[in-house]
């Protein structure tokens, strides 16, 4: 008799994978100080996230599916007002490093 | 007619009337808008609609709590107990007067974009759902429906150098954590199977494997930042100082009561057999953010800035609540908000009032000698930053003693004496102003000339003084009505079993 397949092949990896690429995420927005890298970062450590709910799904059903969609869909929203909030600040500054973001300090 | 099942389409949508109703008219304002938008008086039409549309709403939470709407078994997505009706009640009045303090300051400052109504609006929907929401799913959209709209309502200035700078600020770190957030609920579900928060707790009654406990310790770092809890409060002086005062007021207020009553109904509801695991951490949050807020608004010279740091140390003593997990715990959560809200936001109506137009800061030595010229408004200022000391016979001291009973009544010491502490420490920074305005003369003839109240404004902030003082001596029926709305946030226990 041959060995029964696993239930969640490559869960495993994919988690680990996840947890790799939100750790680089938050990496980033720590380190870089260029606001279009930060916001980079921030959808990397999003999609780290979706990474996650799909590989779930194997688990525990297409909930996780479902919720990717909507994440997707507030990353857009969120890169449509964040894009629109560093051209402002471009306007203001002819640069979008953080360095220059300077008038308001605690 | 009173029990909704929340599974079929109709009682979905009754259970989500209020958001709904809310939802529409903000449409209808956003189109109204698109017509009438060339001047003030178009501006301040846009804002008595909007005004209207959250009366409505405010109509239908009545109705459905005086009515004691609940669901048939558990809830489904969103929870139709008092606790949300008590919650969403105080944030549609926090809505409705940030709306009409808008009214006048709008105007003065030249933001003459009748977009900032249906804005106000749309995040006063996601602060609603986010009260109502009984599933980390929902919570989720509505933590993003809320911020969306406020990002954009921070940097609202745009042509003010400050105010892009706060928006920048300010999406940045929400987004980032709302990563945060999300992963909490990614590792959540996977640990269980379950985002709704009752049969979450049915699965981790028998103790929560390593993946829930880690997702939980996500969650609340996710929370820790939109509520401005030490260390994840950095950004909020800054964005607090740059965004136009009437939003620093929404924000201070209505944003942190949205995230308070979610987190409060994510660790009652769904992690209670947890608490020995968060308890800890809540209680050393609690304490950071009250010793760094209190101590870093000492060296404050801005008065919008004193604020913003005193509304960190106040998120301190609202952790300090949700630190028991009991129905008086939470109870005390709600209570300490609303004395929080109304004192606050009467108070950044005030300095809205104050703030010269076109430049950014109000000094707390600008205050001088404002009494002789501006007696109400000076008195009111007096007594909002009396009741946010924790002054005998105000709100606020009712709410810090009643949430110091509920937590010595759960045996913890080393939190009643962090919120004595903190409160002696805040004399230091509350006082200084009071003396200014009272006892100093005013520094040149026409210092305070610029000084206008509107009459929505003046209405507001007189009515809140008022609830401030009515509160301070006559608190028992709004204790009594918190407790009992806490009381419903107890998990619900599953009957069926777990599909």
């Amino acid at each position: 008799m041959p060995p029964a397949a696993p239930i969640a092949p490559l869960l495993g990896p994919a988690l680990g994978l996840s947890a790799v690429l939100f750790t680089l995420g938050v990496a980033g927005v720590l380190l870089r100080r260029n606001a279009i890298v930060l916001f980079m970062c921030i959808e990397l450590m999003l999609n780290a996230v979706n990474l996650a709910f799909i590989a779930l799904a194997q688990l525990q059903g297409v909930g996780g599916q479902i919720m990717v969609f909507f994440v997707m869909t507030v990353a857009a929203a969120e890169a449509a007002v964040g894009l629109a909030i560093i051209l402002a600040i471009f306007r203001h500054n002819q640069s979008v490093d953080l360095q220059n973001v300077n008038l308001l300090h605690g | 007619m009173n029990a909704l099942d929340t599974t079929t389409p109709i009682g979905a949508t009754l259970a989500l009337l209020p958001e709904l109703l809310l939802t529409g008219w903000s449409l209808v304002v956003l189109l109204v808008v698109a017509w009438r938008h060339e001047g003030e008086r178009d501006s301040r039409f846009a804002g008595w609609l909007s005004f209207a549309g959250i009366l409505l709403s405010l109509a239908a939470v009545l109705g459905m709590w005086h009515g004691d709407w609940h669901s048939e078994g558990i809830a489904h997505m969103v929870a139709l107990d008092s606790f949300r009706y008590a919650s969403a009640t105080l944030i549609l009045l926090l809505a409705g007067a940030s709306t009409l303090l808008s009214l006048r300051y709008l105007g003065r400052q030249r933001l003459l974009a009748p977009e900032y109504y249906p804005l106000i609006l749309f995040a006063t929907i996601g602060m609603l759902v986010m009260a109502a929401a009984t599933d980390l799913i929902l919570i989720f959209l509505g933590l993003e429906v809320m911020s969306v709209a406020v990002y954009v309502l921070s940097g609202f200035d745009r042509y003010r150098r400050s105010s892009a700078e706060a928006a920048l600020k300010y999406f940045l770190i929400g987004a980032f954590a709302s990563s945060f957030l999300l992963y909490g609920i990614a590792l959540i579900w996977g640990a269980t199977g379950q985002t709704n928060l009752s049969l979450i707790a049915a699965q981790l009654a028998g103790g929560a494997p390593t993946m829930a406990s880690l997702g939980l310790g996500l969650l609340l770092i996710g929370f820790g930042f939109k509520v401005s809890a030490v260390p994840f409060h950095m950004w909020a002086p800054d964005v607090y100082d740059g965004a136009p005062t009437p939003v620093t007021g929404f924000m201070a207020t209505g944003v942190k009561a949205a995230a308070f009553v979610a987190l409060v109904r994510v660790l009652d509801q769904g992690f209670i057999a947890q608490a020995h695991q968060w308890q800890p951490v809540i209680g050393v949050l609690a304490v950071a953010t009250i010793l760094v807020g209190n101590i870093t608004a000492l060296a404050q010279e801005s008065l919008k800035r004193m604020l913003a740091y005193s509304s960190v140390a106040h998120a301190g003593y609202l952790l300090v609540a949700a630190w028991p997990g009991t129905a008086f715990g939470s109870g005390a959560v709600l209570f300490y908000l609303a004395a929080y809200c109304v004192t606050t936001l009467a108070s950044f109506g005030i300095l809205a009032a104050i703030e010269h137009v076109g430049s950014r800061t109000v000094l707390i030595d600008d205050l001088e000698g404002l009494f002789s010229k501006r007696p109400w408004g000076a008195t009111s200022l007096a007594v909002c930053l009396l009741s946010l000391l924790g002054f005998p016979g105000t709100f606020g001291f009712v709410g810090k003693w009643y949430i110091i009973s509920s937590v010595l009544r759960e045996g913890s010491w080393i939190l009643p004496v962090a919120v004595a502490v903190g409160s002696l420490i805040s004399i230091g920074y509350y006082l200084p102003v009071i003396t200014a305005m009272t006892f100093k003369p005013e520094r040149t003839i026409d210092a305070h000339r610029q000084v206008a109240f509107s009459r929505a404004g003046k209405a507001i902030v007189a009515m809140a003084v008022l609830l401030i003082l009515l509160f301070g001596v006559w608190p028992t029926a709004l204790l009594n009505s918190a407790v009992r709305s806490a009381r419903t946030l107890a998990p619900q226990a599953v009957v069926t079993e777990v599909p």
